[in-house]
């Protein structure tokens, strides 16, 4: 684990900006996420080793976007690209967070970081160099959708970080891609910060080449009266982590999560989120999707925390997974922990295999099995794919990948 | 598997056929053939065999062939599988139809017409051509165009399901159709709509295997043979007078028979 050994022995960056001074100070003791915590303990430590086991690429190439921008009215950036950004519509502005306030807004995330909960975003934060690091502050009404790309080039490990904040009464569509090339790995936090009556439709698409890894995380802050909207999928990544933490810090906000992770060959990923209520009337709605074939491994670890303050709040969290191989593995784990009384709060799990009957009666109307199964298995996406904020034309390759997977 | 046939030529020949599920002996001996243009009713008790010999001849994985045949248009079927069978020209219509959520009833029937029309050798139709097609046969069972645009049967009532297997087999033109307990849960205008539904699609070519408990259908649809099914075999044929005479008899005369044998 090159990466690991570069932050014990403190040889990562010779320039080290003062928030990778701060995240590799944390690190230096204790480099290595705790294996038996419950985040982590169903971790592939082998594939997890891999995932550390590149140098940092300081000269970033040229990344090209594989989707043509066919729509003008799209506000397309990728991290470590774009610089200097002010974007001004009739109603809208977008603009670059000041280095200054940034880097104060990061300082005092890392401060509440906890080592195991966090460790992505501090080795994140440890890695990404200042022209990796993007931060926007988007206020104003009818805004384009955005998307955002971050990218991991071969032989390599990519740290991208995205900080954003949508101001009060503004509505955002955002799509972020994650993208990661042939043998690589790529380190993408995210913090995103609601303010009262803001609303986000965000998306996000992970995928990669063979042998590439992923450690995804997202941080999400909403204030009152705001609404989250997350749809999310990930697919072909050899090891893929994808961290979602949401707070409702004075509750009052509404969130709707629908995620979807498909694992194949002997791939690896895995989803773990916190939704944390932090006042009353929160409501969550959540349902998490895994589809694992051959010898692949899918894993939901979800938790809604509802403290005594979160009175009447209305939280929902399922976890479907549907196993497509006898050696395959999924492993779900929702759970609540509820101290305040006036709640109300379900939870579940269900494991199946593709549905034989819905098979059957198809191939008795002359569609062949392999039709049959692709036809079960893209209306198995449809709930979680129609939840992305894609476009008409992204979506033609969404369900292209989707269908060579 | 596509063969001249002769129009006398029976379509399907069910020959001593024995079959299993799980070790488990449910069909003992069966013996059907239904000629070009025949309609066959097979009646029994509940558990008596009828709905696994229509899933027999349709190809369900689920049972096995121990011994006999099953031959449709000469040839024998018994290694074939569900949707080839299809292709070919049998038509099996659910007692209980499945809801496929996620899949649109348009797109399932266009691709179920097409896998059909390519065995015919007959020019695939794209969603313009297919919608002509279907509003056409929509009108055979009086059904709403806006059930085309919902998943496969989600949500449809009982006799919305059924109308959509009707719908179904006037698309797939079968050679043979088997209609497991079509009649079970509709009421009366919905029997008359399928029951005239089945009547304009069949033909002199076609055959048609009504699975019944009940005369009612019977009435809309007058079957050439009445066949009675008890432990897996069929243990009585007779005309139409044989279903009026269960109606007065009931089926607990066949447990006698069982018991004999």
């Amino acid at each position: 684990m090159e990466i690991i050994e570069q932050i014990k022995t403190n040889k990562l960056f010779e320039n080290q900006t003062e928030i990778q001074k701060i995240c590799i100070d944390k690190l230096q003791s204790n480099p290595l996420p705790n294996p038996k915590s419950e985040l982590w303990r169903l971790s592939n430590k082998s594939k997890f080793s891999n995932l550390l086991d590149y140098s940092i690429n300081e000269k970033d190439p040229k990344f090209d976007i594989p989707f043509l921008n066919n729509t003008q009215n799209i506000i397309r950036l990728v991290i470590g690209e774009d610089n200097k950004i002010f974007l001004k519509g009739e109603n809208y502005s977008i603009r670059q967070l000041s280095k200054n306030i940034l880097d104060e807004y990061i300082k005092q995330k890392i401060s509440s970081f906890d080592q195991n909960e966090h460790w992505s975003d501090l080795l994140n934060l440890s890695l990404s160099c200042e022209k990796n690091i993007l931060g926007l502050k988007i206020n104003g009404s009818k805004i384009p959708p955005i998307e955002i790309f971050s990218h991991a080039s071969s032989n390599s490990l990519t740290a991208k970080t995205l900080v954003i904040f949508v101001e009060k009464n503004c509505d955002i569509e955002l799509l972020q891609v994650n993208l990661c090339e042939e043998n690589s790995s790529l380190s993408q936090s995210t913090f995103l910060c609601l303010e009262e009556n803001s609303s986000i439709f965000h998306g996000v698409v992970s995928y990669g080449e063979n042998k590439s890894h992923l450690l995804n995380s997202l941080n999400v802050i909403q204030q009152k009266n705001s609404e989250y909207k997350l749809g999310s999928l990930h697919f072909k990544l050899d090891y893929a982590r994808f961290e979602i933490r949401v707070k409702q810090s004075a509750g009052n906000a509404k969130t709707n999560i629908k995620g979807m992770q498909i694992t194949k060959n002997d791939e690896q990923i895995s989803t773990h989120t916190k939704i944390d209520f932090n006042g009353p009337n929160g409501f969550l709605d959540q349902i998490n999707k895994s589809l694992a074939d051959d010898k692949s491994h899918a894993i939901f670890e979800g938790s809604i925390i509802v403290p005594k303050i979160a009175q009447k709040t209305d939280a929902s969290q399922l976890s479907r997974n549907l196993l497509l191989s006898n050696r395959a593995q999924i492993d779900t784990k929702p759970q609540l922990e509820i101290i305040a009384d006036d709640v109300k709060c379900k939870h579940g799990a269900t494991i199946s295999q593709l549905n034989e009957e819905e098979l059957f009666y198809m191939r008795t109307r002359g569609i062949t099995l392999t039709e049959a199964s692709k036809l079960q298995l893209s209306s198995y996406f449809q709930e979680i794919i129609s939840f992305i904020p894609v476009s008409k034309d992204r979506w033609d390759l969404l369900d292209k990948l989707l269908h060579e997977n | 598997m596509q063969r001249k046939m002769k129009e006398s030529d029976p379509i399907l020949e069910v020959q001593n056929l024995f079959a299993s599920t799980d070790n488990l002996p449910i069909l003992k001996g069966v013996s059907l053939t239904v000629n070009p243009g025949e309609i066959h009713a097979i009646m029994g008790r509940n558990g008596c065999g009828k709905s696994t010999l229509s899933k027999i001849i349709a190809g369900h994985p689920s049972y096995s062939i121990t011994s006999g045949d099953i031959k449709f248009s000469g040839e024998n079927i018994n290694s074939l599988e569900p949707e080839e069978r299809a292709q070919s020209g049998i038509f099996l219509g659910f007692q209980y139809p499945i809801e496929i959520p996620g899949v649109s009833n348009l797109e399932f029937l266009r691709v179920s017409t097409n896998a059909r029309r390519k065995f015919l050798n007959k020019e695939e139709l794209d969603t313009f051509d297919f919608e002509e097609l279907v509003k056409e046969k929509l009108e055979l069972v009086k059904m709403d165009h806006a059930f085309l645009s919902r998943s496969v049967n989600q949500g449809f009532s009982g006799g919305e399901k059924k109308r959509n297997e009707i719908l179904q087999m006037a698309l797939l033109e079968p050679k043979i159709a088997i209609l497991d307990e079509t009649d079970s849960g509709l009421d009366i205008d919905a029997l008359r709509i399928v029951a005239s539904g089945i009547k304009k699609i069949s033909n002199a070519q076609t055959g048609i295997i009504l699975i019944t408990h009940y005369q009612r259908l019977l009435d809309e649809i007058e079957p050439n043979y009445v066949h009675v099914m008890a432990d897996g075999q069929i243990i009585k044929t007779g005309g139409s007078d044989l279903a009026l005479e269960l109606e007065k008899k009931g089926y607990e005369w066949t447990d006698n028979f069982v018991k004999e044998t």
